[in-house]
Parts: C-alpha cells; sequence; structure tokens
C-alpha cells in the first residue's frame, strides 16, 4: 500500500511538493508555513511581553514597540488564524471526509498556496524596506496610516494579496462540498468540520473582497493621494472602520467556525456517543456566519458613530451569542453518560470549551454599550480576544494537530507528555491573559509602551504567565516534531472514529480512496 | 457523463469569483453612496463636468462587446469555430476602444488639471475631490477589469486557434464570458451614477 | 442568435432612455429612474446573456445574485444607520 508521500508525477523532490495539486500535499505546504509565522509572531508576543514587565522603557524604544504590536497583530491574524485551519486541516481531510479524491479545482489550491507566500514574502519585505517596519496596528486605521512614513503601502498590499489566497480557498470549499460528495453522503451525514469549513467558507468568499478594496483605497490615496478617507480631502475616515470591519469581523468567524467544527469532530469520538444535536450544531455554523456578518458596528461604538448604529449593532451582536451558546450546550450534552477517555485530543477540546467560554463571556460586557465606554481600548479587550482566538482556535488547532496527527503522519507521539505540555500551557495561558482582564477593567490602555506604577504587579505576573506557556508550546511541538521522525507507526484508526479518513490508511493513498465509497451511515454511530 | 459534471463545478466556481468581484466593486458603490448623500449638490454640480457623449459611446460599445461575446460562444457551440472567432475577436476590439475612449477622457482631465492630489482640485470643494476621487477609483478599477478581460479572452482566441478549445469543449470561452458581461454590468451601474446624475 | 440581438437592442434602448431622462427633472424619483432601469438592463444580461435562466444544472445558482444584492443592501442600510442619524 503506497501512501502519498511517495514520489510520482513529473516532479521529484521538493518541486514534488511545491509543484504539486494533491490537497493532502497543499495541507502539509500550509502546515509547516503558518506554523513557521505562528513561532514568528509568538516570538514577536514574547518581546512584547519582555518590555512590559516593568514600566518605562526595558530595552526598546516607543517605536519599537509600536511596530511589534503592529507585526505580531498582522502575523497572526492573517498568516496564521485566518488561513489556518481551513489551509491546513480543510484542504487534508475535507475531500477525504466527504468521500472524494481531491477537492474541485486542485490546481487553483495550489495556486491559494503561491500567493499565500507571495503576500506573506510582501508583509515580511516591508520590515526591511520603505520607512521600515509598519506602526500602525493591525487595523491600519486612517488617517494615521496614511500619514505615517513606515511602508504601509507593501504591508497593505501585502495583505491584499492574501485575501486572494483565502477567496480561491472559499470558491474551492464551497464548490467541493456541493459537487463532490461521494454516493450516499448527503448533507446531513456530513461530519461537523466539513460543515464549519462550508460556512467559513462562504465568509471567505464574500466578506474579503471589502477589505481588498478598503486596503487598495489606502494603498491608492498613499500613492496617488485619492481622497476617500483623507478627512483633510473630505474623506470620513469612519467610513474606513465601516468598510475594515464589515470584512474583519466576519474574520474572526473564519478563526473560530473551523475550530468549532474540529471541536464537534473530537468530542463524539471521545465519548464515543454520537453528537447531541447534529442539526443545531450544522444550522448554528450558518446562522453564526450569517448574522456574525451584520455586527461589526461592535468594535466602532466610541468612534463617533450614531447612537442609533451602536443601539442595533450592540442588538444584533447579543443575537450571534445564541448559536455559539447552543454549540457549547451541545457538546456538554453528547458528554453527559458518554464513555470518556481523556486523551490528548479531548483535552484540548475540553480546554477550548473552557477558554472559548470565558473569552464569549467577556465579549458580552463589550457589547453592551455602556460597558463598552468603559472597556473599549483597554487590556481587557486583548484578554478578550487572547481568550477567544487563541484559547479558542488555537487549542482547537493543538487538539486537531493531537487528533490528525497519527493520521496524516502514520505514527503516533509520546502519549504523556501532551499531558504536561498542556498543564504548561493551561497555567501560562491563564497567568498571562487573566490579568489582562483585570488591568483593562481598571483602566490600562492598550497598545501603550510605557505604564502606570499601579499596573506593574499584574504586567510583571503577565510576563512570567509568557514564559511558562512559551515553555508548553516548546514542549508540545518539540514532542510532535520528534513523533515526525521517530514514532511509533500509527495504526490506521487509533481512535475509533467513524469518519471517513479513519477507513483509509494512515497516511492515506495519494487517491484516497482505491474506490469511492458508498456513505450508509452517519458520521458519529460507534455501534456495530 | 464525467464532462458533464465538470462543467458544472467550473461553472459553479465561475459564479462564486464574480460574487467576489461584485463584493469588491460594493465596497466603492457603499462609499459612493454615503459621500453621495452628504454631498448630493456637489455632485450633481460636478457630474456636469463628465463628457456625456463618451460616458454613452462607452456604454453602447460595452453593451456591443456583451453581444459579440454572447454570439462567439454560441457559434462555437454550433461547430462554427472561424465565425466564433470573428466575434471573440471582435469583442477584444470594443473592448480596446472603451480603454481609447476612457483614456482619451482621462487625458482631456489631466489636461484641465483635474486628477487626484492635484493642486486645483484641492482647492475646490471637499465634495468635489470626494466625487473625483471615486471617479478615478472606481472607472479606473473598472478600466483594469477590462484590460484584464482583454488579456483573457486574447488568451482565449489563441487557444482557440490551436483547437484547444471548440465546440466539445467550450468552457473557457464560456467562463470567460461571464467574466466579460460582469464587466459590462458593472460599467451600467457606473455609468448612471456618475454621468446621468444632473 | 435572435434573442441575443433582441436583447442587446432592448439594452440600447434602454440606455436611451436613461439618457434622455437624466435630461429632464424627475426631483427626488432621478436616482431611482436610473437605477431601475440599470437593474433591469443587468437583469436582461444576467439571464440572457449569461444564461442564468437557462441554468439546469446547479439549480440554485441562480439565487446567488438576489442575495449578494441582500447583502450588499444591508451592508449599505446598516452604514446608513450610522451616516444618516449622527
Amino acid at each position: 500500500m503506497s501512501s502519498f508521500y511517495e514520489e510520482r508525477g513529473r516532479f521529484k523532490g521538493i518541486f514534488g511538493w511545491i509543484f504539486s495539486t494533491d490537497h493532502k500535499r497543499i495541507g502539509l505546504l500550509y502546515l509547516l508555513a503558518i506554523l513557521s509565522f505562528y513561532a514568528v509572531g509568538v516570538f514577536l508576543g514574547f518581546l512584547m511581553r519582555l518590555e512590559l514587565i516593568a514600566p518605562g522603557p526595558t530595552f526598546m524604544r516607543p517605536q519599537t514597540y509600536n511596530a511589534l504590536f503592529t507585526l505580531h497583530g498582522v502575523i497572526m491574524i492573517f498568516l496564521f488564524v485566518i488561513p489556518g485551519i481551513p489551509a491546513i486541516f480543510g484542504n487534508f481531510f475535507l475531500p477525504i471526509q466527504i468521500g472524494a479524491k481531491d477537492v474541485a479545482f486542485p490546481r487553483i489550491n495550489l495556486l491559494s498556496w503561491w500567493i499565500y507566500m507571495a503576500g506573506a514574502a510582501l508583509a515580511i519585505l516591508s520590515l526591511f524596506t520603505g520607512g521600515g517596519p509598519i506602526d500602525t496596528g493591525w487595523t491600519f486605521y486612517v488617517p494615521y496610516s496614511l500619514r505615517t512614513p513606515v511602508n504601509v503601502s507593501l504591508a497593505v498590499l501585502g495583505v491584499f494579496i492574501l485575501g486572494f489566497s483565502s477567496i480561491l480557498t472559499g470558491i474551492n470549499f464551497v464548490t467541493t462540498t456541493h459537487q463532490l460528495r461521494a454516493p450516499g453522503m448527503t448533507w446531513f451525514r456530513l461530519p461537523l468540520f466539513v460543515w464549519g469549513i462550508y460556512a467559513t467558507a462562504w465568509i471567505q468568499i464574500l466578506v474579503t473582497p471589502v477589505v481588498g478594496i478598503t486596503l487598495l483605497l489606502t494603498l491608492m490615496e498613499r500613492l496617488v493621494g485619492v481622497g476617500i478617507f483623507d478627512p483633510a480631502k473630505g474623506g470620513d475616515p469612519l467610513l474606513y472602520q465601516h468598510l475594515f470591519w464589515i470584512y474583519s469581523h466576519p474574520a474572526v468567524y473564519i478563526m473560530i467556525l473551523p475550530a468549532m467544527g474540529i471541536i464537534s469532530e473530537i468530542i463524539p469520538v471521545f465519548a464515543r456517543r454520537t453528537i447531541f444535536g447534529y442539526k443545531a450544531i450544522a444550522f448554528s455554523s450558518l446562522a453564526i456566519a450569517i448574522v456574525g456578518s451584520f455586527v461589526w458596528g461592535h468594535h466602532m461604538f466610541v468612534s463617533g458613530q450614531s447612537d442609533l448604529a451602536s443601539v442595533i449593532f450592540s442588538l444584533l451582536t447579543f443575537l450571534v451569542a445564541v448559536p455559539s451558546g447552543v454549540k457549547v450546550f451541545n457538546w456538554v450534552s453528547t458528554l453527559y453518560k458518554g464513555s470518556i477517555e481523556v486523551a490528548p485530543p479531548l483535552l484540548f477540546s475540553l480546554t477550548f470549551i473552557f477558554l472559548f467560554s470565558i473569552g464569549g463571556l467577556t465579549g458580552l460586557f463589550q457589547g453592551a454599550l455602556a460597558t463598552d465606554v468603559h472597556l473599549h481600548d483597554t487590556y481587557w479587550v486583548v484578554g478578550h480576544f487572547h481568550y477567544v482566538i487563541f484559547g479558542g482556535t488555537a487549542f482547537a488547532i493543538f487538539g486537531a494537530l493531537h487528533y490528525w496527527f497519527p493520521k496524516m503522519f502514520g505514527r503516533m507521539y509520546h502519549k504523556k507528555i501532551p499531558y504536561l505540555a498542556w498543564a504548561l500551557l493551561f497555567v501560562g495561558f491563564n497567568t498571562l491573559y487573566f490579568p489582562m482582564l483585570l488591568l483593562g477593567w481598571e483602566g490600562m490602555p492598550r497598545r501603550y509602551f510605557d505604564y502606570l506604577p499601579q499596573f506593574h504587579t499584574l504586567q510583571f505576573v503577565s510576563t512570567v504567565g509568557s514564559w511558562i506557556l512559551i515553555a508548553g508550546l516548546i514542549l508540545m511541538f518539540g514532542n510532535l516534531i520528534h513523533a515526525l521522525f521517530k514514532g511509533q507507526k500509527a495504526e490506521d484508526n487509533p481512535w475509533g472514529g467513524a469518519t471517513l479518513e479513519w477507513q483509509i490508511s494512515s497516511p492515506p493513498p495519494t487517491e484516497n480512496f482505491y474506490e469511492i465509497p458508498r456513505v450508509e451511515r452517519g458520521p458519529y454511530e460507534y455501534s456495530k | 457523463m464525467g464532462n458533464h459534471k465538470n462543467e458544472a463545478y467550473s461553472r459553479l466556481g465561475m459564479w462564486l469569483f464574480l460574487l467576489s468581484e461584485i463584493l469588491l466593486f460594493g465596497g466603492l458603490f457603499i462609499l459612493y453612496s454615503v459621500y453621495r448623500f452628504q454631498n448630493a449638490q456637489i455632485f450633481h454640480l460636478a457630474a456636469e463636468a463628465l463628457n456625456r457623449p463618451i460616458g454613452t459611446i462607452n456604454t453602447i460599445v460595452l453593451l456591443t462587446s456583451s453581444l459579440t461575446m454572447a454570439l462567439s460562444i454560441y457559434f462555437l457551440k454550433m461547430e462554427k469555430p472561424r465565425r466564433s472567432l470573428f466575434f471573440l475577436f471582435s469583442t477584444v476590439a470594443l473592448g480596446v476602444l472603451f480603454l481609447i475612449n476612457k483614456s482619451v477622457e482621462w487625458s482631456i482631465k489631466f489636461h484641465h488639471g483635474v486628477y487626484p492630489n492635484a493642486p486645483r482640485l484641492l482647492e475646490r470643494e471637499r465634495g468635489e475631490i470626494l466625487f473625483y476621487g471615486l471617479y478615478y477609483s472606481m472607472t479606473g478599477l473598472h478600466a483594469l477589469h477590462v484590460l484584464v478581460g482583454i488579456g483573457i479572452l486574447s488568451g482565449v482566441g489563441l487557444w482557440m486557434m490551436r483547437g484547444r478549445i471548440h465546440h466539445k469543449h467550450v468552457l473557457p470561452l464560456e467562463n470567460s464570458g461571464l467574466y466579460w458581461h460582469l464587466v459590462d454590468i458593472i460599467w451600467v451601474f457606473l455609468f448612471p451614477l456618475f454621468y446621468l446624475i444632473t | 442568435m435572435r434573442t441575443y440581438t433582441l436583447v442587446w437592442l432592448s439594452l440600447v434602448i434602454l440606455t436611451g432612455v436613461a439618457v434622455s431622462t437624466a435630461g429632464m427633472d424627475w426631483g427626488r424619483w432621478s436616482l431611482g429612474i436610473t437605477l431601475f432601469i440599470a437593474f433591469v438592463k443587468s437583469g436582461l444580461i444576467l439571464n440572457y446573456f449569461m444564461h442564468l435562466k437557462d441554468e439546469k444544472q446547479i439549480k440554485w445558482i441562480r439565487w446567488l445574485i438576489p442575495g449578494i444584492l441582500a447583502i450588499l443592501v444591508l451592508f449599505m442600510g446598516l452604514t446608513f444607520l450610522d451616516i444618516a442619524f449622527r
């Protein structure tokens, strides 16, 4: 039995990878790139926390700090979390889970990866050219982004190009899900991971162009002085914010919907029970995608937006919390009376539920107009989004890595180490981010290089938390990387999963299935 | 059977791509609607300075190019490749004509000192600067799409001449046609919003 | 083939109508009229030149365009909740 790692086709060696149209190889190409950028982003965060360990300058100038938090945001958001799960696990597993041999447009899939790399290269190039590293924050708000002498133009161009990668991936996944399902694979027999990726793909197609045009206009303003957002020429900076957030809010659903899909995959397997409320979870993914596209104004409550708009956006924001709550309820109900095995994938999934819930609850404080006036642009917000994005999406990625590792690489990792790594991660994470909620509550603004002495203790604690967290990351990834080379050979179905990827060999053959399967049962049926 | 299914995927993919293009321009239309709402009178006055005859000619040019595009596909399916190629290159020629008109129009404006960041423009009312900012951005982005379309159609034409596209494999021509028609539709909206608001 | 020519003729005529109505004073209705004509023209192009009404294999494609319009209207509407009420 041959696996997809064996050389085939026209190209040899590394070219057999970077010119491959095999969705599995492309998924691994993304894995390597994305985790590398994640490591850079973590390092930038580490440096930021080091600077903030005490008030006043510690070892860098304010301009450097501004560049650090901007780059940390740009890299983490555009190069890690947004592409993250769809590009890696969506690419690898969507075709297999629906019983197909590949995605609908394999060559466009490869193109998406190349575009991603090109966008990333431009963004990195902007660090060393023009006026130097950007300092606008990842949000590039005008008018500052129009005036600052740093290399906003190249960075913004890089992000614009990254957007195409996302749009093309979305087109590929929607078409694949509609057209390439195996016989018998009805919509309601699809794994919930597929529902998550599918809902996400629609968002990718529909809202990415809006940030595309916004960034393009910003670029034109800087290059040619078109005068659309520039207040000196009659432009309205709030319009920039509207257009920017019309994308960037749904973007967080691009980040979280696939992650929720992963949790929905893992929990039934390790509780050995079918998922509670399959249709509710499937439809809630669509509901989040739809309602979540109309809440963007909650980022603008104190911007000068009209009160009417603020009220409506606040109402819609509270609405979108409902389908997320449905998911959490259903996951917990699945565990009830299940035969639970807390293997590493489940451990990370349970942690996801805990951390994401904290993040979600803190979001409610921001969604309420009165409290947001106090919390906006403070450390509370920083705590909130790290709980949902890091505690949410990134922990789901950790869970997915531990779940699908044997399938992707045909090897098993040392099973005790993840628990130790988890302990470091959990303690480190909460030590790093919980103080931020307190700091924000007490009024410390975000994106500040310096702070009042009264905030010192919590900042110190937070920095120590970052060290513990990083130790956990090193241990966890170290274990996995070691297993890549020295791990024991894995079985085809080490967890006893019922979805299609577990019915083929580990690692899968190039064409996934020797014969397209005929599907006759649901994805989470464990009784024989 | 496989081929029909492949065509269906390809068409779906193309329509989804067109959706993303609509949203790309959609952002600009949102900006237009806001700034027009806030500067209604000035937009009226500024629009008078635009060259309505050239705009109208360009509209007819693009509409006709849509006709020739549709006919090109029709004739290819009817196994009349030479006629199809004739209409395809007519489409390209009309596209080029559109761009020539546009550049003439723009150079007249530039000559009058009305271009982004021009000192004469900056002296005028804020609303007028916004009008021209939107005018150049939107027609500029549209012209870029026309240019890309010309490139794609020319490429498709070359493939047809080499026999890689024929009556049994019309898909690339059809998909290119979808793109071209969308570019036409966008102009159908741009034209009245800039040239006919007096 | 005749359909195509008829559609083209209608499009050209509609363009003429649009240009002439622009010269007249319809007050508050001018924007509505020009947009209406633009929508009719687009509808003709979508249905006849782009064969949206003939789509048989993937029937739901025809709902994409109304869908996207709804989304744009909502985006515009919510933005105007800010712009018009400051």
